[in-house]
């Protein structure tokens, strides 16, 4: 054990490596290990076929923190991020709901549909613009222990209770209905028009094991309004070189700041010696000493497959163990030689620019949960499909473009679990699907990645294959992430702290675990 | 007060949330009317806790109030023949589980000790106004904080408890505990009461607690009582049977009720009627705002109730047909695409010569419902009889976004409303239906505090 760090951190997923850029800013020797041959996580762009370069698993950026990318000086390390305009959720009758860029066009075209909800729309927005407001402060705070008689943590929900107060009577009630709600529920107390009711609800059930009638769902409808807020782009973006480019862009700064990444370096678990993280042991047989060990993995990796059961109390155990993921969601990769059209709007145009959502109807995303529910992907399964090469030419050889399709529901616990036979047909069901929205589809595939939650889990090491490291549910949330008093970042084992998604506020690429965790760490004077 | 009418105060609706705020009126002095559009009294028994302050303070027990809650609690037939059955002794019931499932056996009163533990939290938030968080009054902060206190005097693991479960899915909550089917169907199928939900719904587990208060631990089955019998029988409120009753309002002031083409006046109206239908006749003199809230209340009906004529004596007492949670959630899938379960959850309550029947989830109530009941209770179609849905019995779903502070709706959840002298006491405000009296006993105390300071 030769060099001595400050500070280890276990994975270079996105949050991992905002964890070291911040240590290593603050003058702390950082080293991050990686498994795979390269930084990410989940949040790689890769080849996967010649010329057309894929985000693997993730695939648009909305949610990254405005005070992480200044703090990092992120635009210098290469991000840069376009934005994605267009919403556009072709119907089963062959007309479609567009959401464009330009806020009068949508309410135009909204007019359309219905002139009542047209004029409910801004209201609507309105009302969304403050609660993402009122809930921006809770992403960027440690969350308090609610069972502690600490009087740092009284303070904290005395003062979270001011804010909310604070709200006025009519917003805190409508943050009550956005937190317990279910999206669809939610929804029908402003509009009318169905597919608007179900695309909007759709953004709601990403990466959740829900349905848009579950109650839960609601609060993820100001997850489009956050972006917005915070003015760095407008609702959803791409990022040039796609999601992998984020996590090169963040560890470029990483290093910058003098940290050590290394790749091809698998953890095989925590050294821990009198209740103390000491370092990490590789796989190799290598053991690596630190002052401080932080994991960017998942809980249940975190803590029950780096560590012995033993270091930890059994209550504690048996929280994490319980602690749910359920990956839901897969992904669809195509290669194509010419871009599908689509019968609601024939030929190539701008709405290739930015989504497809696959949601015509709300009983038709339901229905795609019904079957998830009972252990089957979904048969016309909820998609939300972008064109990376049509934003950032460089994703696929001129003339060619690359389709990038979020497909949800496929459960990872699906009966008689998943296969290659299982797989092909998961990819088949969500082709065929598309093919009805988009004849001819098929003709323009030269290659197909078909990724199951099985397949997320075996390559990213996501348990059950869960893109936020552990659902996003109301239990699961807050002070009760991943377990209720061990919130702030720390673990029963001193000097072994946790940084992942699987963390408040987690989820998406936002980057704030990493943050939030990397603050706690220099805040107890590691 | 209004001092030449005959009534002081007019209550709208004689089931047991009017009679106790009618009773509670009549005990501080006031004279009061109930109208009531039915013809007379039913004899259907009151589902639900009937909290001990009412009791008490109503005299109920001298006047003979029975609350029944029959052991064993339930009886559910098992898939390979046999029954399970489940007993007010937690170690009994712990015994007849191990013989289905010893683990779930094992941990049958540690669950039972952890829900009757968070059903006493709820008893001590039902017996009072929902906690006003707006409010900057320093006697409600003080309650708030007194709250706060109590709870957290349970003990960490409690405080843990509240905050993790009342959100959860039954079926979480359950998947956490146990793991057989048929037990966890029993278990489940209180989750769901009364809603248009499943038992994967978040929020199911708060319902599951909700119809767990006033039982002892290791029952989850409400008790049932003669309350409302009993109210109806008491002196010292007038009565008024077939009499219909809409509040009659004048420049944003109650004035009294219409009954037909007669106009009863009075000062002050009390309404244990659905809050949608108390409002109705009222709608010119509310704000937009307040009509769109009241409007948004989910009351979706969705039980059916009925009756089986029984030739002779049933070999239970409560018999639930629920044998998984996924049998509770298929039927549930029916009803969220507007349908009725093709399987529906069936309980059946034994009383003197009949069952009384909880059919879910019921949208349209007809001849087929009558024979999918009759086969899942093996008896013939000929004998079940199945109620024509009148809305939902708690006058609005009992979901977190219409419980405590947010009932009726957000922003008037102490029993007043915008119109100066109406009341609410029904079931459609906190703490909601499934509790016998709560309602009717928080909102007359609120009545009679206020009318003490004007």
């Amino acid at each position: 054990m030769a060099v001595l760090y400050d500070a280890i951190v276990i994975g270079g997923g996105h949050n991992g490596l905002v964890t070291a850029a911040y240590l290593a800013r603050a003058g702390k020797k950082v080293v991050v290990l990686e498994k795979r041959p390269r930084v990410g996580g989940a949040a790689v762009t890769e080849e996967i076929f010649p010329g057309f370069k894929f985000t693997m698993f993730s695939y648009v950026v909305s949610l990254l923190r405005p005070e992480i990318i200044r703090d990092l000086d992120l635009p210098r390390h290469g991000l840069h991020i376009l934005p994605l305009e267009s919403t556009v959720t072709p119907m089963e009758n062959g007309d479609y709901l567009a959401a464009w860029g330009d806020h009068d066009e949508t309410r135009r075209e909204l007019y359309r549909h219905s002139p009542r909800d047209a004029e409910a729309y801004d209201e609507y927005g309105r009302l969304m613009h403050h609660m993402a407001h009122a809930v921006r402060p809770i992403l960027g705070m440690v969350p308090p222990d609610p069972t502690s008689f600490d009087p740092r943590d009284l303070l904290a929900l005395l003062r979270l209770g001011r804010h909310f107060r604070s709200l006025g009577a009519e917003r805190l009630h409508a943050l009550v209905k956005l937190m317990t709600m279910s999206s669809a529920d939610f929804l029908d107390e402003w509009f009318e028009t169905d597919v608007l009711k179900a695309t909007k609800s759709a953004s709601g059930i990403i990466g959740t094991f829900l349905g848009p009638r579950s109650p839960g769902t609601a609060y993820v409808l100001l997850h489009h309004y956050m972006g917005e807020l915070d003015g760095v782009f407008r609702a959803w973006g791409f990022a040039k070189g796609g999601t992998g480019a984020v996590s090169e862009a963040i560890a470029s700064a990483a290093r910058g700041f003098g940290a050590e990444i290394r790749c091809d370096a698998p953890v095989a678990r925590v050294l821990v010696k009198g209740g103390r993280a000491t370092g990490v042991a590789l796989e190799n047989g290598d053991e690596v000493s630190a002052k401080v060990v932080v994991s960017g993995l998942d809980p249940r990796r975190t803590f029950l497959q780096l560590l012995e059961e033993r270091e930890l109390p059994a209550e504690f155990v048996s929280d994490i163990r319980r602690f749910k993921f359920r990956g839901s969601s897969g992904k669809v990769n195509l290669a194509l030689d010419a871009l599908p059209s689509f019968t609601c709007m024939p030929g190539v145009g701008r709405h290739h620019r930015g989504a497809i959502s696959i949601s015509p109807s709300l009983a038709y995303v339901e229905r795609a949960y019904d079957d998830a529910k009972y252990g089957e992907f979904s048969r016309r399964p909820y998609m939300d499909i972008v064109f990376p090469s049509m934003i950032d030419p460089g994703m696929a050889p001129p003339g060619k473009h690359v389709m990038s399709v979020f497909v949800q529901y496929a459960p990872y616990h699906l009966n008689g679990g998943w296969n290659d036979a299982k797989r092909e047909a998961f990819g088949d069901a969500v082709v065929n699907t598309i093919e009805s929205f988009a004849p001819g589809l098929k003709s323009h595939i030269l290659h197909r990645q078909v990724i199951t939650p099985a397949d997320i889990e075996r390559i990213t090491g996501l348990s059950e294959g869960n893109i936020f490291q552990g659902e996003l549910a109301l239990h699961q949330l807050f002070f009760l992430r991943p377990a209720a008093g061990w919130a702030k970042f720390r673990t029963p084992v001193r000097a072994y702290y946790q940084c992942g998604a699987g963390t408040h506020p987690g989820g998406g690429i936002m980057g704030a675990s990493g943050r939030l965790a990397a603050l706690a760490i220099l805040g107890d004077g590691a | 007060m209004n001092a030449a009418g005959r009534w002081d105060a007019i209550v709208i609706g004689a089931d047991v949330n009017g009679l106790v705020a009618a009773h509670y009126l009549a005990r501080a002095g006031r004279r009061v009317l109930v109208v009531d559009s039915r013809k007379a009294a039913e004899q259907r028994a009151d589902v639900g806790w009937v909290p001990p302050q009412v009791i008490r303070e109503l005299s109920l027990a001298s006047h003979g109030i029975q609350i029944e809650q029959p052991d064993p609690w339930i009886v559910a037939p098992l898939a390979g023949g046999g029954r399970l059955e489940l007993w007010r002794d937690v170690a009994k019931s712990a015994q007849s589980i191990r013989r289905i499932s010893p683990a779930d056996g094992a941990r049958w009163p540690e669950f039972c000790t952890r829900m009757r533990r968070l059903a006493g939290v709820l008893e001590a938030l039902y017996v009072q106004p929902a906690p006003d968080i707006e409010s900057r009054e320093i006697g409600e902060l003080l309650r708030l904080g007194a709250l706060g206190l109590h709870v957290r005097r349970l003990g960490k693991q409690t405080v843990i408890d509240l905050l993790r479960i009342l959100p959860m899915s039954i079926a979480e909550l359950l998947d956490d505990w146990f793991e057989n089917d048929t037990l966890k169907g029993v278990l489940g199928a209180a989750g769901v009461w009364h809603l248009r939900q499943g038992p994967r719904a978040g929020g199911t587990a708060f319902n599951f607690l909700h119809h767990h208060v006033g039982s002892p631990a290791g029952v989850f089955r409400p008790p049932r009582s003669s309350i409302t019998q009993i109210l109806t029988a008491m002196p010292g409120v007038e009565m008024r049977w077939g009499a219909e009753g809409a509040v009659v309002a004048a420049a944003g002031t109650a004035t009294g009720v219409r009954s037909g083409s007669e106009a009863l006046s009075a000062p002050l109206v009390v309404s244990s009627a659905d809050p949608r239908t108390t409002f109705e006749p009222l709608r010119p003199q509310l704000d937009a705002e307040f009509v769109h809230a009241v409007g948004n209340i989910k009351s979706r009906s969705i039980v059916a109730r009925g009756t089986v004529n029984l030739e002779r004596p049933a070999d239970f007492k409560t018999l639930c047909l629920a044998p998984s949670l996924d049998h509770l959630e298929r039927a549930h899938d029916d009803a969220k695409y507007g349908r009725t379960s093709e399987r529906p959850y069936v309980e059946a309550v034994a009383t003197d010569g009949h069952l009384d029947l909880h059919v879910q989830y019921a949208v349209t109530i007809d001849q087929a419902l009558v024979e999918r009941v009759a086969s899942a209770l093996g008896v013939p179609a000929g004998q079940v009889r199945l109620e024509p849905q009148a809305g939902h019995l708690y006058h609005g779903e009992l979901t977190l976004d219409q419980i405590l502070f947010m009932r009726p709706v957000p922003g008037w959840s102490r029993y007043r409303t915008p119109i100066h002298g109406l009341y609410l006491c029904g079931p459609g405000t906190h703490p909601g239906g499934g509790i016998a009296g709560a309602a009717g006993r928080n909102a007359a105390r609120v009545i009679l505090r206020e009318s003490k300071r004007s």
